[in-house]
């Protein structure tokens, strides 16, 4: 089941990301939401990264949206 | 950031001149506002900013951090440029510098004894040093001394540490009261960070990219490059991107390389740098799926090779019966690593909330997986302000090496640290933003969070003194983070 269930959520997101689903999403006039700053996937970029500086420092993990680097962060 | 004695005096000299930088940088982005408030009130003001439109976006922020327990505190100012071309062309120049000091776990288990660690110090004419980076006499504890052979010890060194003459060579010691968690006091650090990027759109591929960085503490240096292409489909409503990461990673740590699973002594050690390499990529797939839902996935793949270790951090080795320390062992880690992420994240407008979830799932070939969970909720009240609470839970597992303590008389295995940050345990982070948009062009916004780790002090199998200590030295902290953002033409 497991399984199935990893098949179709890759397929679906490679059928996405060729482009195969071409009416998925609003149209160009409803992206008024979209348009706004809070709907930025990242508003704050130097806030998420100070964020992520921080856990990077802390914990074990890294890695999601970007690449963690440049520093020690050994304290 | 690494392990050094501090000078308390130079710290902060450095600390007030960064806090005075940051707030030369706010006041002057203020100032400036305050004067383009002033001239976006006429008519012909063009407050467009976006695709297709020339525009520079200026970030100033500042970053201030503080552990509980007088450990590490940190201040980070932080400034970033970005240039804008009406086709499409992006040059980003970030400027970061922080000065970082406090008190650190060494990595020992607390005793009901006390226990004195002993560590390099450099010694000159009259003075002793114990940090380096920056050339000889720069920063450390100092104190005259006096002695000739025998042993001398030196009052006045910084930290709450001394310094130690003895037949000619000379160490630092600090001691730790019983059934305390052992820190080293004297530690503080610089770092300065600079990042380039620069993108464009390029045939027929929506963005191409490439970008460097480089970092510089005193015992640590870092440079990074990138080069990153994404690509929009369907009416924009969906965006591919991949990104290749590569990274090198220099140590040169106070008192040289210590050689892994050898006793902690204040002997100067070679070799006096190591290095580790870090290749990876990230693929990104962001998908609107309706007017008011947006979600990212992200998969990212890291491989480090090279030294790994915290050349500063040691592991008790206890008596077999009493749990009493009886010596300690600079740690060893595996000399690569190869970690995956995956990483989803969604944006819900609710107007006049939006709501933000994102998941992270994280596992490496040390053995640690962990699983972090996000959300935020953001309140627009009227059209210029809004409030945002969030929350954050993050738990890891202990990598397989991660040991409390060493057992006198078993055989050592090959790799061990005690770093609490290779160990189990579950974090929380609550945290709010507030936000003022003071024009179309500027927004002034402020951060708080607490971060607390909470994990098992008390493990199966302790024995001796061991029972009656908190083994567990997780962290908690506050910190701040106050940003402006203006935009213009």
């Amino acid at each position: 089941m497991t399984h199935r269930i990893s098949i179709i959520a890759i397929g679906c997101a490679i059928a996405i990301s060729a482009g195969g689903c071409a009416s998925f999403g609003p149209k160009p006039w409803e992206k008024d939401l979209m348009a706004r700053k809070e709907m930025q996937i990242d508003p704050h970029p130097m806030l998420t990264a100070a964020d992520n500086h921080i856990f990077f420092s802390k914990e074990a993990s890294s890695g999601g949206r970007g690449f963690a680097g440049g520093g020690c962060g050994c304290n | 950031m690494q392990l050094k004695p501090m000078t308390g005096k130079r710290t902060g000299h450095f600390r007030e001149s960064l806090a005075a930088f940051s707030a030369t940088l706010l006041a002057a982005t203020l100032a400036t506002h305050g004067a383009e408030a002033q001239d976006s009130s006429s008519s012909n003001e063009n407050n467009n900013f976006g695709p297709g439109t020339a525009y520079t976006q200026i970030d100033g922020a500042l970053l201030v951090y503080k552990e509980a327990g007088g450990r590490v505190q940190a201040i980070e100012p932080a400034l970033d440029t970005q240039i804008h071309s009406a086709d499409g062309y992006v040059l980003n120049v970030e400027l970061i510098a922080d000065a970082v000091s406090g008190a650190t776990p060494n990595g020992a288990v607390p005793s009901d004894l006390s226990q004195t660690f002993t560590t390099p110090v450099r010694v000159t004419a009259n003075s002793a040093t114990g940090a380096g980076g920056e050339g000889e006499g720069e920063g450390g504890g100092t104190g005259a001394g006096t002695g000739t052979g025998g042993t001398t010890t030196v009052t006045g060194a910084s930290g709450g540490s001394t310094v130690v003459s003895s037949g000619g060579t000379a160490s630092r010691q600090y001691t730790v009261a019983p059934n305390t968690l052992p820190v080293d006091k004297g530690f503080r650090d610089r770092r300065y960070a600079a990042n380039v990027n620069w993108s464009q759109p390029l045939g027929d591929l929506t963005l191409v990219g490439f970008g460097a960085g480089f970092s510089r503490e005193h015992d640590y240096r870092s440079i990074t490059a990138n080069v990153r292409a994404a690509q929009n489909f369907d009416s924009n409503n969906t965006t591919v991107s991949l990104s290749l990461n590569m990274e090198l990673d220099s140590s040169f740590p106070f008192g040289g390389i210590p050689t892994p699973l050898t006793a902690m002594d204040g002997a100067w050690k070679t070799p006096k740098e190591r290095s580790k390499t870090q290749t990876g990529f990230v693929i990104g797939l962001t998908q609107v799926m309706t007017r008011r839902w947006l979600t990212e996935i992200d998969y990212a793949f890291n491989m480090q090779h090279g030294y790994e270790n915290d050349p500063y951090r040691i592991i008790s080795v206890v008596a077999p019966s009493t749990g009493e320390p009886t010596s300690y062992l600079y740690e060893n880690r595996p000399n690569n690593r190869q970690t995956q992420s995956l990483f989803w994240d969604n944006k819900i407008d609710l107007d006049p909330t939006v709501t933000d979830v994102s998941f992270r799932f994280f596992t490496d070939n040390w053995g640690i997986k962990s699983e972090t969970v996000a959300v935020s909720e953001r309140l627009n009240v009227g059209s210029s302000f809004y409030v945002e609470p969030d929350v954050r839970w993050y738990h890891q597992t202990a990598a397989s090496f991660y040991r409390y303590y060493l057992v006198a008389g078993q055989p050592l295995p090959a790799y061990v640290s005690s770093d609490t940050r290779l160990g189990a345990f579950t974090s929380l982070t609550y945290g709010t933003k507030v936000g003022f948009y003071l024009s179309d062009r500027t927004e002034l916004y402020l951060r708080v969070a607490y971060y607390q780790q909470t994990g098992n002090g008390h493990p199966a199998g302790t024995f001796g003194q061991l029972r009656n200590q908190d083994l567990f030295a997780g962290t908690k902290a506050f910190f701040a983070f106050v940003g402006y953002t203006w935009d213009f033409h």
